[in-house]
């Protein structure tokens, strides 16, 4: 689960601020952030993991302040605790598939990589109907393929918060349904919660949560507040 | 550690063109100046450990390098020869033991492998040099020699076999004919230039010098045509139309003979071993007047001088090994300053997921380390490489 509240942050030398007065997603629930570029959609996602530290505020996933952690045991909570996916799969082109998957295995030392995380590997593969290819290298997947690929590797450490960028937003509309459902089907099954930025308007009914986000309008300082509003 | 290794080697792999060319760049950087230590290391310690064996060298006034280089090694030969009298001072009080060296011959080719220089000595140097023999036995009679360890494998002869000796003028009717040499013994491999030499009697030699030979007998029933003066029936004197024998056999060994006192046969240089260093420095003090026409050494110390010049030249390659080693250095620099920008996005992939950056310095330090440890195994087998091709023919390389 996921819970921000009095969330406020601002770039430095930049007008932009974000404020986000509250924000909570149970385990197992999916919300989806729209808005135009600039809203402030991947600046939320990047405070949400940790990336960005907020001015003011608070966000809380499961049961630590993300935000109160130092930079090292924050960097190991992120790898720990929350996947993320990209809008361009941000997939080692020296690793195969497997590899690929396992990597966060192999950034940090306090993790080993065990047997059962193998296995758990192969697994998800399996489910996202990539096990067959699991020792090919990356770069001779087509990109649903690469993406399913990118989704296993943030669910590999059972991850109690998953962050989508954008995930869809290189597919065709056949194959972003297949990673919509991936998505949702996987975090479900693992209890986690999803946070997905899309521009695409025809997936919000498959989520939980849709939390809109307005323009940012330069000059005003104005804070963008999102207000969840339920599907 | 473990992970960071295990990453490092599959980018090193998988940008295979790139890490090769690395590589092969910085073993290169360490392979020239490594080689080039340990050669002249090994050259040094060959040159020296042959040197400071041989207590004196006799011969003629010159080049006192040349004169070292010619006895030690066999190359090239002065152009003024000397005398086993000129070893009289030395004989005379006891005062040690002159060895003589005749080496201005070589063998004619067989199978294709150039001569070996003839080296005509006593029985004497065998011992000096502590050289075995591996088959047969040292030569005994004229005619005989025995040759070293790596002629014999190249020319394969063995106990039994002739050689020839090749004369250095084949304008010179009069003179010197091929002498065909019997092959009594091979020697046991010594590791120095002994091996790459045929050794024969002191006599052998000057008879390929022409200085002595063998012909049919003279006497009154000699054909008439073979004499210059038949008149006297004591003395006979024949002319060029009685060829010398050109090989000595049980049959004419006897006819062998030679006109003059062999004292006064010329030598190229003579190894002198003193009774003990008292005697060292008093056959030492015999030669070193300027008015005697002979000379005295002392092999380690004209070695010496010629190792100076070996030093500089090393501190020369050193010179511009570092020159070389900076330039790599740089470009080292520069393909990882071009490399980790073209690989930001990975490292930015890592850093997102939760990577520390001390993981990525790990990460980068894994790929240096095992970059320089390629070059490293790969300049040490060129290097093993090139000792083993090269170390034998070091001293060629550098003075003949």
């Amino acid at each position: 689960m996921i819970s921000i509240s009095k969330l406020q942050f601002t770039y430095r030398d930049s007008p932009f601020s974000l404020q986000i007065p509250e924000l909570n997603l149970a385990g197992g629930q999916s919300a989806v952030i729209v808005g135009p570029s600039g809203s402030g959609k991947t600046t939320l996602l990047h405070l949400m993991a940790g990336i960005l530290s907020a001015t003011g505020g608070e966000i809380i996933v499961g049961d630590t302040s993300i935000h109160k952690l130092n930079d090292v045991d924050r960097r190991l909570f992120r790898l720990l605790n929350i996947g993320l996916v990209f809008q361009d799969f941000q997939l080692i082109d020296y690793l195969n598939v497997l590899e690929n998957v396992l990597l966060p295995c192999r950034l940090n030392p306090s993790i080993s990589l065990t047997e059962d995380l193998r296995a758990r590997a192969i697994a998800l593969l399996t489910s996202a109907g990539i096990q067959s290819l699991q020792n090919r290298s990356v770069t001779r997947l087509s990109q649903g393929e690469r993406q399913r690929v990118a989704i296993c590797r943030a669910l590999l450490l059972s991850p109690k918060l998953v962050l989508a960028d954008e995930p869809t937003g290189n597919l065709d509309p056949a194959t972003t349904q297949r990673i919509v459902q991936l998505l949702l089907q996987e975090t479900s099954r693992s209890n986690a919660s999803l946070v997905m930025v899309t521009h695409d308007h025809s997936l919000l009914p498959s989520f939980d949560r849709v939390i809109p986000f307005e323009p940012f309008v330069y000059g005003t300082h104005s804070a963008q507040s999102p207000s969840g509003v339920d599907s | 550690m473990k992970h960071a290794l295990y990453l490092a080697c599959r980018s090193l792999l998988w940008h295979r063109g790139r890490s090769l060319t690395v590589v092969i760049s910085v073993a290169v950087t360490i392979w020239l100046p490594t080689t080039v230590h340990v050669l002249l290391s090994l050259f040094r310690s060959e040159i020296t450990s042959r040197s400071d064996a041989t207590p004196l060298i006799v011969g003629a006034r010159g080049s006192r390098m040349d004169l070292v280089l010619h006895a030690l090694y066999f190359k090239g030969a002065p152009r003024v020869e000397t005398t086993m009298a000129d070893a009289q001072p030395v004989t005379a009080a006891s005062l040690g033991v002159p060895i003589p060296l005749h080496i201005r011959y070589r063998t004619q080719p067989r199978e294709g492998i150039d001569g070996a220089p003839i080296v005509g000595t006593s029985p004497e140097y065998f011992e000096f040099r502590k050289l075995d023999v591996q088959s047969g036995e040292l030569p005994s009679l004229l005619g005989d020699c025995v040759v070293g360890a790596r002629v014999a494998t190249a020319m394969h002869l063995r106990t039994g076999d002739a050689l020839f000796s090749a004369p250095r003028n084949a304008f010179d009717l009069a003179g010197e004919y091929p002498l065909k040499m019997k092959v009594t013994g091979i020697l046991a491999a010594a590791h120095s230039p002994d091996d790459d030499a045929v050794f024969t009697d002191i006599r052998t030699a000057w008879i390929i010098d022409g200085i002595g030979h063998g012909h049919q007998e003279l006497n009154s029933q000699t054909d008439a045509a073979l004499l210059m003066n038949s008149s006297d029936t004591q003395t006979m004197t024949a002319n060029a139309g009685v060829l010398p024998y050109t090989e000595v056999t049980p049959e004419n060994i006897d006819s062998f003979h030679f006109h003059g006192e062999p004292n006064t046969f010329p030598l190229t240089a003579m190894i002198v071993v003193p009774a003990d260093e008292k005697s060292r420095v008093r056959i030492l003090g015999q030669f070193s007047s300027s008015d005697r026409p002979t000379q005295c050494l002392k092999p380690s110390e004209v070695v010496n001088e010629l190792l100076s010049i070996v030093f500089r030249i090393e501190q020369l390659v050193w010179v511009c090994s570092i020159a070389t080693g900076c330039a790599t250095l740089l470009l080292l620099i520069l393909v990882l300053v071009l490399s980790m920008r073209l690989r930001a996005e990975e490292m930015r992939t890592m850093f997102l997921l939760g990577c520390s950056r001390f993981t990525i310095v790990q990460l980068m330090g894994a790929e240096i380390l095992l970059t320089v440890l390629a070059a490293t195994v790969l300049a040490a087998a060129a290097s093993w490489l090139t000792v083993t091709l090269a170390a034998e023919r070091l001293g060629q390389l550098l003075f003949w």
